[in-house]
């Protein structure tokens, strides 16, 4: 019962997604702020798009304010994802509660409402910074590609920042991996500029744009190349086992892996593949999981069994796991595999000075790739040992991805009641949150702790207890 | 959540976690106590069984089938047997 009381506080505290918040807010919101000044940086390096909304927020209104709001489609909010603000000239106001509020179900547009941690006075200026995620973001254009041609995406947005304000100045600057984007839509500049965007290298400039309404949009596509694989994980089912007994914690990872890139044209060819085997290619062949310093006996296996093509590098300075597919990964083509390693207790359980233990391991651990990783369902499962209770959590992944947390009960090996395990689902994760903290307490009772051994011990004195009463059983015939 | 669960990580830094058997010793010490265990549960079986087809009518073969021989045999092969097993399952990797 106390467990469930934690959790129902801790529960209270999360953020969840639309379809679990409140309908509170009249649309559109209403006109109380204007953006002064707004910088729109797209970056499109990696196989997700990270936005950052860089923003000079000023009080029109005569009352003090503290919600901003910002607008997002119905399509983009089932992608969006690692939702962030700051303040950005105070890093220690710490982040802002942001969270997805349901305006109006039948409209297009939903609203991200940002709380500031102090009402802004009328006329009062601040400066936020807004950033997000948005997976699944690009679409491969030619959607099919032979096996050595280079692969092209495209991306469509906006030039004008959506926002439910009025804009007096903006530019929307979007960052590429490669330098060549042979197509985007072009705008008439103004000033000195004729056209816009401006490109420099790989990146390119919508504006700086004169004020514009609230919601305002101008709809802008680029076409990029991105010779890189487009890595899409489906879902990601991630165990944290921790042993007292063994003084252990194993992690195991299975993961449902989707290349995202353009599809091959014709078959497969092993001969074109040996072929042009080059460097740049939107080919996945190999994934690198730094692992915590002291990590061991890892394994790698899909549904077939072990998969032989890895290499594990463990010293004192780092534990790399270096794995290839079992198969080369083209656009389209699914990998699901699992692997798992053990860590020392010590490098991640300590001893609190209440008599509990307080664990402290990262939330995400996928492979560091240059093009990165996106995750669109995550289950971080943390099994505690059989008797453990008062479980509370903490993580430092945004609250706006995590989708649900439960306490349930896990039965394994030489369990009788089962273990007490922690379950948190999160979607829309990328990489860049990878070795952020996840801190669970608990508390482990000494008779909780000997219960294994104590099912043992009665199990094997029933069963002396049995043949002494066989032994004293005179089945033999009376003279 | 519970953010202040973060300065409790931080305030047991100097306490971290160690079994009572490090990872070490946990084969040698879930194999002596097994064997042991299953050596003495042997013992209490032939002190305590009764042979079927008795080779003579003579009462000095009788084993003996006190209590008293369950409480010293067969307790400390239950206590060997039930921390040997959990050991063992760690010294194979099975963390339980």
């Amino acid at each position: 019962m106390r467990t469930s009381a934690v959790f129902a506080a801790a529960l209270s505290l999360v953020s969840f997604a639309a379809a679990n918040s409140p309908v509170s807010q009249t649309y559109p919101p209403p006109q109380v702020w204007k953006n002064a000044n707004l910088v729109h940086i797209i970056s499109a390096e990696k196989n997700y798009v990270k936005e950052n909304i860089n923003v000079l927020i000023e009080n029109i209104a005569k009352q003090p304010q503290d919600e901003y709001f910002l607008p997002f489609t119905t399509d983009q909010l089932a992608r969006l994802g690692g939702v962030e603000v700051k303040d950005r000239k105070d890093a220690k106001a710490g982040p802002f509660v942001a969270e997805i509020v349901e305006v109006d179900p039948k409209r297009n547009t939903q609203y991200l409402r940002i709380q500031l941690p102090t009402p802004l006075k009328p006329g009062a200026q601040q400066t936020i910074g807004i950033s997000y995620y948005l997976l699944d973001a690009y679409k491969p254009l030619p959607a099919t590609i032979n096996i050595e041609d280079p692969q092209f995406l495209s991306y469509s947005f906006s030039a004008y920042c959506p926002s439910a304000y009025t804009t007096s100045k903006q530019k929307t600057e979007v960052k590429f991996a490669f330098s060549n984007i042979p197509d985007y839509t072009r705008l008439p500049g103004s000033g000195d500029v004729a056209e816009f965007p401006v490109k420099q290298g790989a990146k390119l400039t919508y504006g700086p744009f004169d004020e514009k309404a609230a919601g305002a949009v101008e709809p802008v596509q680029v076409r990029f190349e991105f010779n890189r694989p487009v890595n899409h994980v489906a879902d990601l089912e991630r165990d944290v086992e921790v042993s007292h007994w063994g003084g252990n914690v194993a992690f195991e990872e299975r993961y449902t892996w989707i290349q995202g890139g353009a599809n091959l044209t014709n078959h497969f060819s092993r001969v074109k593949y040996q072929h042009f085997r080059l460097p740049t290619w939107h080919i996945l062949r190999e994934m690198r999981f730094p692992l915590r310093v002291g990590s061991s006996d890892p394994y790698y296996t899909d549904v077939i069994g072990n998969i032989s093509t890895s290499h594990f590098r463990s010293n004192k300075r780092e534990a790399l796991l270096e794995i290839k597919p079992r198969y080369p990964l083209f656009g389209g083509w699914k990998f699901p595999f699992t692997i798992g390693w053990n860590s020392d207790a010590q490098n991640f359980l300590r001893k609190t000075a209440t008599g509990g233990y307080v664990l402290n391991v990262p939330f995400l651990e996928g492979p560091r790739q240059a093009e990165g990783v996106e995750y669109e369902h995550v289950q971080v499962r943390v099994i505690l040992p059989e008797g453990a209770e008062n479980v509370k959590y903490t993580t430092t992944i945004p609250s706006s991805s995590i989708v649900s947390a439960k306490v349930v009960i896990h039965k394994t090996f030489l369990d009788s009641v089962g273990r007490t395990s922690l379950v948190i689902k999160a979607r829309n994760l990328v990489d860049d949150f990878r070795d952020r903290e996840l801190v669970v307490s608990y508390d482990y009772p000494l008779t909780a702790s000997l219960r294994k051994p104590i099912v043992v011990i009665a199990s094997s004195m029933a069963f002396f207890a049995g043949i002494w009463l066989l032994g004293n059983l005179n089945l033999q015939f009376s003279k | 959540m519970d953010s202040s669960l973060h300065e409790v990580w931080q305030a047991a830094s100097s306490q971290p976690f160690l079994p009572a058997v490090g990872k070490n010793s946990q084969f040698a010490v879930g194999f002596t106590l097994l064997v042991g265990g299953l050596l003495l549960s042997a013992i209490f079986a032939i002190r305590t069984l009764r042979p079927i087809n008795p080779p003579s009518a003579s009462t000095d073969d009788e084993p003996e089938r006190s209590f008293a021989n369950l409480a010293v045999i067969g307790v400390p092969a239950a206590l060997a047997l039930g921390f040997g097993v959990v050991y063992m399952f760690c010294a194979v990797g099975v963390y339980v």
